[in-house]
């Protein structure tokens, strides 16, 4: 079944319009990012996809508001924002978990700030730690968990903010192939179920695959977005699902002619 | 869970004998070299000599008071140190030019010798209670500064990050982000601060008290009466043992163990 087909206009939920940023880098100016333009439409499960380097992470930061960018626009909902804030929830790469907080204070952090009374939080935390299957670690503290369990925490954490965008940078890069699959498709169904619009950033093709129906793939210096490639695939996918090789040639011939020059460079 | 504490138990068994055996085999040493006779009773007595001193300054009450008054003026000395400091340390966090210029002198303030405060102390204040205190604040305050300061900026910025996506910032960021992150480390600098004050109040007190531990100390040596110095000796020992592993230690472990910085064997 198709979700988004790019004849119809759906609802805009975020656009990034032209953003640029540079670091210096011992007193050298690298561009990360060199006018980036992205609409991301309601209900999107969109991924980017680039080489190491490329600054795909950078404007996921910038996106949250945790880098601010040298010029261009970030709007949501056509507001424009430029700090963080719970609107944009993150999920990190590491986790970014609480170490000094139990499982299920952990998930509760942000409602906490958000000043959400206990009995509510209790709640919410309760139905996402169901949803991800860890209602039995709640009292557990993070150093006990396996890498797989404290990335369903942080996804826990990051649904049960509730936001508007749910930004995700790398988040299955640390997990063994078999967890890694098996959280392939919770997301989607998570996805599926909850209608969050979703921004996916990794390097791995695959996954960009499986997890987007939309694939926007990054370019490397200057970065910028090559193209976007819409998935229209039934789901949940599989890893192995052989009608999902297309895609991937697709993207990796894409990518070639990006990461191939540079290999060059690297030897001369 | 059950195997888990067994063995803990077992642990703190073996070490409870080794512990054992390394005072019964020091004590064994000295009353051999007492026994031989190289220095005469008056210099080196013997463990029953020290352990019949003890008995008396403990009987006639001098050992609890000065431990109490000791005790007191630590504790109280080294509170404000703590507040002062780690009130100090968040604002060079703060306003970072006055942070990075503090920090810089930190070598300097940290190995500051703490009897070098002495004379200063005594001109500026006299020998009174606040002198005494006065010595310990400024031998600690610094440690304890200096500690809060590099807990605060060795905080993970992934931590930070998280937080504030999440929405929080100002005090909330400070109160439930920066405050618990910091904490394992501040435990320790607090942990440092105190052996520092531990040093400070037994020097302070040897030159400028008429109570407590140190002039116990210096009354003995005044007096000719090494059993009473080796007594006092003993006694401050012990409460920087017992005061270390009972309670400072034992807060640094909780922490660690809630961590999980103690998975290592």
């Amino acid at each position: 079944m198709p979700i988004v087909d790019r004849g119809l206009s759906l609802l805009t939920k975020l656009q990034a319009k032209n953003i640029v940023k540079h670091f210096d880098h011992n007193g050298k100016t690298v561009v990360a990012l060199d006018g980036i333009n992205l609409n991301v439409e309601e209900g999107d499960f969109i991924c980017i996809v680039g080489p190491s380097g490329c600054g795909k992470s950078t404007f996921l930061n910038v996106v949250a508001g945790l880098e601010k960018p040298n010029s261009g626009e970030i709007l949501l909902n056509g507001k424009l924002i430029s700090t963080p804030g719970p609107d944009r929830i993150m999920v990190f790469q590491e986790g970014a978990l609480f170490p000094w907080l139990k499982v299920i204070d952990n998930v509760e952090f942000g409602l906490k700030i958000a000043g959400i009374p206990k009995e509510e939080r209790r709640e919410l935390s309760h139905r996402y730690l169901d949803m991800m299957q860890l209602t039995k670690f709640a009292d557990s503290y993070i150093y006990q968990l396996s890498t797989g369990m404290k990335q369903r925490v942080a996804i826990a954490r990051a649904l049960a903010m509730d936001p508007e965008v749910l930004l995700m940078d790398e988040p299955f890069a640390a997990l063994d192939s078999q967890t890694r699959d098996l959280l392939l498709v919770e997301l989607q169904l998570i996805w599926e179920r909850t209608k969050k619009t979703i921004i996916f950033v990794t390097h791995n093709i695959s996954e960009s695959v499986i997890l987007g129906n939309k694939v926007a793939i990054f370019k490397n210096r200057p970065a910028k977005i090559k193209k976007e490639i819409v998935i229209d695939y039934r789901r949940p996918r599989l890893a192995e699902d052989e009608n999902l090789q297309k895609y991937y040639h697709q993207i990796v011939e894409e990518l070639k002619s990006e990461v191939m020059p540079h290999a060059k460079d690297d030897t001369q | 869970m059950n195997e888990n504490t067994q063995f803990k138990g077992s642990h703190n068994l073996h070490d409870a004998a080794n512990a054992a055996l390394f005072v019964a085999a020091f004590l064994g040493m000295w009353q051999i070299i007492f026994m031989l006779g190289i220095w005469p009773k008056i210099s080196l007595p013997s463990p029953i000599l020290v352990a019949e001193n003890f008995a008396k300054i403990i009987w006639n009450g001098s050992l609890p008071q000065s431990i109490g008054i000791t005790l007191a003026r630590l504790i109280g000395a080294f509170t404000i140190s703590a507040t002062l400091g780690i009130l100090i340390g968040f604002t060079m966090i703060k306003f970072k030019g006055f942070g990075k210029t503090l920090n810089s002198f930190s070598a300097g303030l940290l190995s500051f010798p703490s009897i070098a405060w002495v004379p200063f102390s005594i001109l500026l204040i006299g020998f009174n209670e606040f002198g005494i205190m006065f010595v310990v604040i400024m031998s600690s305050i610094f440690s304890i500064m200096i500690s809060t300061y590099s807990s605060i900026r060795n905080i993970p910025p992934i931590y930070l990050d998280a937080a504030r996506n999440m929405g929080a910032r100002g005090f909330l960021l400070f109160r439930y982000v920066t405050i618990p992150a910091a904490t394992p480390s501040l435990i320790i600098g607090l942990r440092q601060a105190w052996s520092f004050a531990w040093h400070a109040i037994i020097g302070a007190e040897i030159l400028m008290s008429i109570v407590g531990l140190g002039h116990i100390l210096s009354v003995g040596r005044e007096f000719l009466d090494m059993s009473q110095v080796i007594a006092s000796m003993i006694t401050i020992f012990a409460i920087g043992l017992l005061v270390d592993r009972l309670l400072l230690y034992k807060l640094e472990d909780k922490v660690r163990r809630k961590w999980g910085l103690d998975l290592h064997r």
